[in-house]
């Protein structure tokens, strides 16, 4: 028998494995996977180019630009009360929030304060657009895992905070209430006492959802130990808002800066979570939620009467200068650093927003997961498509 | 206590929204009324404007064109000189720009235009968005009283020109 050399038998297997179509050295092939940029598990146009390994991840990179509307260009030919309007549409379900620290930066340039009334109002939006955009993360997370109820319940009670928000600004998503030294308009009558009701409501949906959902089996074991952020790698890629509470970093700026906003005279807890993964940041926002509902019934027992415009020209010429305001977001941190010449609009304004710091992590969290971990890792670190490409 | 599973939990919400009445309402049959406030089509007193553009000048995506002339109106008093005033001959708002930011009706010093909470004007083209000023009248009509104010306010409460 002749001694066949060592090539020509892998040749040989080769060949029969080649047949077979199993391939005998188990040496699998990378495979690159595109999530989106149109993806049923992405809200928006995220791209995601996921280098495979079997199941696993080997590498991933976020593609983000596709909705990309140069909001920091379109704002330089608008006058500073026109670009509220603007800026409302960069994280659409945190519609009013987004306002709020541009027209302290604004309000800062010109050396104004809003009148006290007018600072809890602007408190109380603020935390109710916090609950409609978290309150459909906690649904939006369960239809990310499949199950499909939890977001209908966030649609639902989600409804009674939007109502709240017409019945006042006039616009369910884009409420453009916020004014440089003021609010466009006060409450109407009877309000008060529907944003109590409302508030009942959500922290009712709040129980439940952390029965139905949080106590699930399935969630529980799709979520606990899947994306594990520690502490200082999330402060070394600048998360921040809940992400980065769930990692346990006690960081909050409502409570930590000093606004003239009414969140001083509100007591609240800031809730940190130490695991650091998906379930620690579901949980945070949960709790997130809770807080916020107590924010607004202790705000709103208590709003001092008074006007809600502090006097400001009619025609509004910023003066010269730079300023940056940054506020907590339910994203995360958002912030404005507007500079001003002088003109009716403003000369140059940096948009600074949660997402797209929160989102730049991906490479790092996902290597090594399995692909569905994917999307319960995309879900849980939350990101608004409009707030990563503005 | 026992721990009950994810699956009996589940299936018990299933019964009890089983046996709830629907949240929802069938819109073409049912409608909701949208709150007084609610921003939904720019109604227009055409008495009222002067043709000053404010509204066209302060728009943000500058969808409203307006044109008008001066001329001549019988004086005030008897004897008096004849009175220039603007007319309008066109207002037109092109509601497929729109963004509906309300700076328009706010800058207006002259009470002309208004919101109203009238949302059923969709169209099958885009082109017919662009509504002009008879239309912009009629939806007048539809235009609410302001509401009252909270308790606290001291902003007073402005009325409608009927």
């Amino acid at each position: 028998m002749t001694a066949i050399s060592e090539r020509q038998q892998r040749g040989y297997i080769g060949a029969i494995a080649a047949e077979a179509r199993v391939n005998v050295e188990l040496e699998t092939e990378g495979m690159t996977l595109n999530i989106g940029p149109q993806h049923p598990a992405t809200h928006g146009t995220l791209r995601i180019i996921a280098k495979l390994d079997g199941e696993q991840v080997v590498s991933a990179e976020p593609v983000m630009g596709y909705m990309h509307r140069g909001y920091e260009k379109l704002v330089e030919v608008r006058t500073f009360p026109q670009v509220t309007t603007l800026i409302n549409r960069i994280d659409w379900l945190g519609n009013f929030a987004n306002e709020v620290p541009f027209i302290l930066a604004a309000e800062q340039l010109m050396e104004i304060e809003a009148p006290a009334r007018a600072q809890y109002i602007r408190t109380i939006f603020f935390e109710l657009s916090r609950q409609a955009n978290l309150m459909l993360f906690l649904g939006d997370m369960g239809v990310q895992l499949g199950a499909i109820t939890a977001v209908f319940y966030a649609f639902r009670d989600r409804e009674h905070v939007l109502n709240l928000m017409e019945s006042v600004t006039g616009g369910r998503f884009h409420p453009n209430f916020d004014r440089i030294g003021g609010l466009k308009d006060d409450l109407p009558k009877g309000w008060v006492e529907e944003c109590k009701g409302a508030m009942v409501k959500v922290r009712r949906f709040c129980d439940e959802i952390e029965e139905l959902l949080m106590g699930n089996e399935i969630f529980e074991t799709r979520t606990r130990g899947i994306g594990v952020i520690p502490a200082e790698v999330a402060l070394g890629y600048g998360l921040s808002g809940a992400n980065l509470r769930a990692s346990g970093v006690d960081w909050d700026l409502r409570r930590d800066n000093d606004y003239p906003l009414a969140w001083k005279d509100a007591d609240f807890k800031v809730w940190t979570h130490p695991d650091g993964d998906s379930f620690a940041r579901y949980w945070v926002r949960l709790q997130e939620v809770r807080e916020s509902t107590k924010i607004v019934d202790q705000l709103i027992e208590n709003i001092p009467a008074g006007p809600i415009m502090a006097k400001v020209p009619r025609i509004i010429k910023v003066p010269a200068g730079e300023a940056w305001v940054s506020t907590e977001n339910p994203l995360g941190e958002m912030g404005y650093y507007v500079v001003s010449k002088g003109d009716l609009g403003p000369f140059r304004v940096k948009i600074r927003t949660a997402s797209f710091n929160n989102i730049s992590i991906v490479p790092w969290v996902m290597r090594g997961v399995y692909v569905p971990d994917v999307i319960t890792i995309l879900a849980s670190l939350y990101f608004i498509l409009g707030d990563i490409d503005r | 206590m026992p721990e009950i599973p994810g699956v009996l939990k589940g299936l018990g919400v299933t019964f009890r929204t089983m046996l709830k009445p629907a949240v929802t309402v069938q819109y073409p049959r049912v409608k909701e009324q949208p709150a007084t406030r609610a921003r939904g089509v720019i109604a227009l007193k055409e008495e009222n404007c002067t043709v000053c553009m404010l509204c066209a000048r302060q728009c943000p995506d500058w969808c409203i064109y307006i044109e008008g002339h001066k001329t001549k109106a019988p004086p005030r008093r008897e004897g008096g000189k004849p009175r220039t005033v603007q007319l309008l001959d066109r207002f037109d708002i092109d509601y497929s720009l729109c963004m509906y930011c309300g700076i328009c009706v706010e800058v207006c010093p002259f009470d002309a235009l208004f919101w109203s909470p009238e949302f059923e004007y969709s169209e099958p083209r885009i082109a017919d968005l662009l509504h002009d000023k008879d239309k912009l009248g009629e939806w007048f009509e539809t235009v609410p009283d302001y509401e009252p104010y909270e308790v606290g306010s001291q902003a007073k409460v402005k009325k409608v020109p009927r």
